[in-house]
């Protein structure tokens, strides 16, 4: 087709009105794209009929831009171009934001009320656990303490338990101590409580006179909290004749180089 | 135009693809009245004309990616998708296409010239113009463009063969470039 065929076919104005078939209109498109001439005279015609619609306007009511914008506004993704655009806001938002808010400091005060009541009861409940704690180490100290009694008791009430009592030599008059034999077995207790405090750095040791010889007993030891002695379990001997106690360097000595400080035949 | 703004179609077409409201609402100011009019010229009914006036600029916005401006002009495109969009609402409704152009223009013309801005299109000295449009001429654009017939339903009502309906049509439009001019 020749341009001022093209021109003059009446292809252009139905184009413009939207009544060519899918086929024409691919045509008219071609024809734009490649004759300026055409370009022109589509352009001449959209201008006139866009003028005729013009001439035929109605003012739509005030209310529906706003109606439109609302809409627009609901899908509209966030983007920002350039200058910053103040974009209304459904009134249900409104709604929903200040009752959020609302909310929002509703529960930051209840959260706040409760931290504090929280607080002032773990505290409470933070000083029972320690008394509770405290009142169990008693009871297990006096149980320990107990048994310590029942121990010694039932050494002291055996049948079987012959004393002995050393008596206080020259370095320590006042000095004295009990040695439990047991008949039947021949383990010996001693109950070192009246013996005086041994010095840094020194210990008692048990001695068992047999056949006329110091035999080593075993070292006397204070209970593992403090400062006390009471009565322990030391060396069993089948046979001795007497016991004495020395003071010897820690750890003790294989033969007495000590001071003795108490002494008693059986 | 009133507005201090002023966009060309370029910029308008630029800024319409990147979802500009400032450009969309300068859209509406412009061109809502021109699109009301060929909704109401077609459905006669106010409620419904700007029902259908909002789901057009709505189906502007959504679908701007779809303009081409290779393709022709920005307004024409817009004119396009209302004017479909009201038939098929017409259709979908289960209305008749009526011919409403012998009726009394007087009744629209008394409505429009009540609330249009008529400063910022120049209506009346547009449509003053138009009287000078041949009744033949007139009734075969207004078929196409406000009643939405197509070319054969045109010939079908005046009578001519479909040829003719193309001849007339652009010695219409023809004439309506001269008196517009």
């Amino acid at each position: 087709m020749e341009i001022k065929d093209i021109i003059s076919s009446g292809l252009l104005e139905a184009y413009t009105m939207g009544l060519t078939s899918p086929e024409e209109t691919s045509n008219v498109q071609a024809w734009i794209k490649q004759y300026p001439e055409v370009a022109t005279e589509l352009k001449s015609i959209e201008q006139a009929m866009e003028s005729y619609a013009m001439a035929y306007a109605v003012e739509p009511g005030k209310d529906i831009k706003d109606k439109i914008f609302s809409k627009i506004e609901i899908n509209h993704s966030v983007e920002n171009y350039g200058t910053a655009k103040v974009y209304s806001i459904n009134p249900l938002w409104k709604w929903a934001a200040a009752a959020s808010i609302i909310l929002l400091i509703g529960s930051s005060i209840l959260n706040y009320v409760y931290y504090n009541r929280y607080t002032t009861i773990n505290t409470a409940y933070l000083q029972n656990q320690k008394q509770i704690e405290d009142q169990n180490n008693q009871i297990a100290q006096m149980s320990s303490d107990l048994n310590a009694v029942n121990n010694d008791m039932s050494v002291v009430q055996s049948k079987y338990s012959e004393p002995v009592a050393l008596h206080g030599l020259d370095a320590a008059p006042d000095a004295a101590a009990k040695i439990f034999w047991m008949k039947n077995t021949g383990d010996v207790y001693i109950d070192p409580s009246n013996l005086p405090e041994a010095p840094a750095g020194k210990q008692y040791q048990l001695w068992a006179i047999v056949d006329g010889k110091p035999v080593d007993g075993g070292m006397i030891v204070k209970t593992k909290k403090g400062d006390k002695y009471q009565i322990q379990k030391m060396k069993s001997f089948g046979k001795a004749q007497a016991f004495a106690v020395t003071l010897e360097n820690e750890g003790g000595n294989p033969t007495p180089k000590g001071t003795m400080y108490v002494m008693g035949k059986m | 135009m009133q507005q201090n703004l002023k966009y060309s179609e370029e910029e308008l077409v630029v800024l319409l693809q990147r979802q500009d409201q400032t450009a969309f609402s300068y859209l509406y100011d412009n061109y809502s009245a021109a699109l009301n009019g060929i909704i109401y010229r077609m459905v006669e009914e106010h409620h419904l004309a700007e029902d259908i006036l909002q789901e057009a600029f709505l189906k502007i916005w959504n679908n701007f990616n779809q303009y081409d401006s290779s393709k022709g002009r920005l307004f024409t495109w817009m004119i396009n998708i209302t004017r479909n969009l009201t038939i098929d609402t017409l259709r979908s409704k289960g209305y008749k296409k009526q011919q409403k152009i012998s009726q009394d223009e007087n009744s629209v013309s008394n409505y429009h010239d009540k609330t249009l801005n008529s400063d910022r299109f120049d209506t009346i000295g547009l449509r003053k113009q138009l009287v000078n449009l041949k009744p033949d001429q007139k009734i075969i654009i207004d078929l196409a463009y406000f009643s939405g017939y197509t070319q054969e339903e045109i010939s079908k009502e005046i009578g001519i063969p479909l040829g003719t309906v193309k001849t007339r049509m652009r010695s219409a439009i023809m004439e309506l470039r001269k008196i517009l001019q």
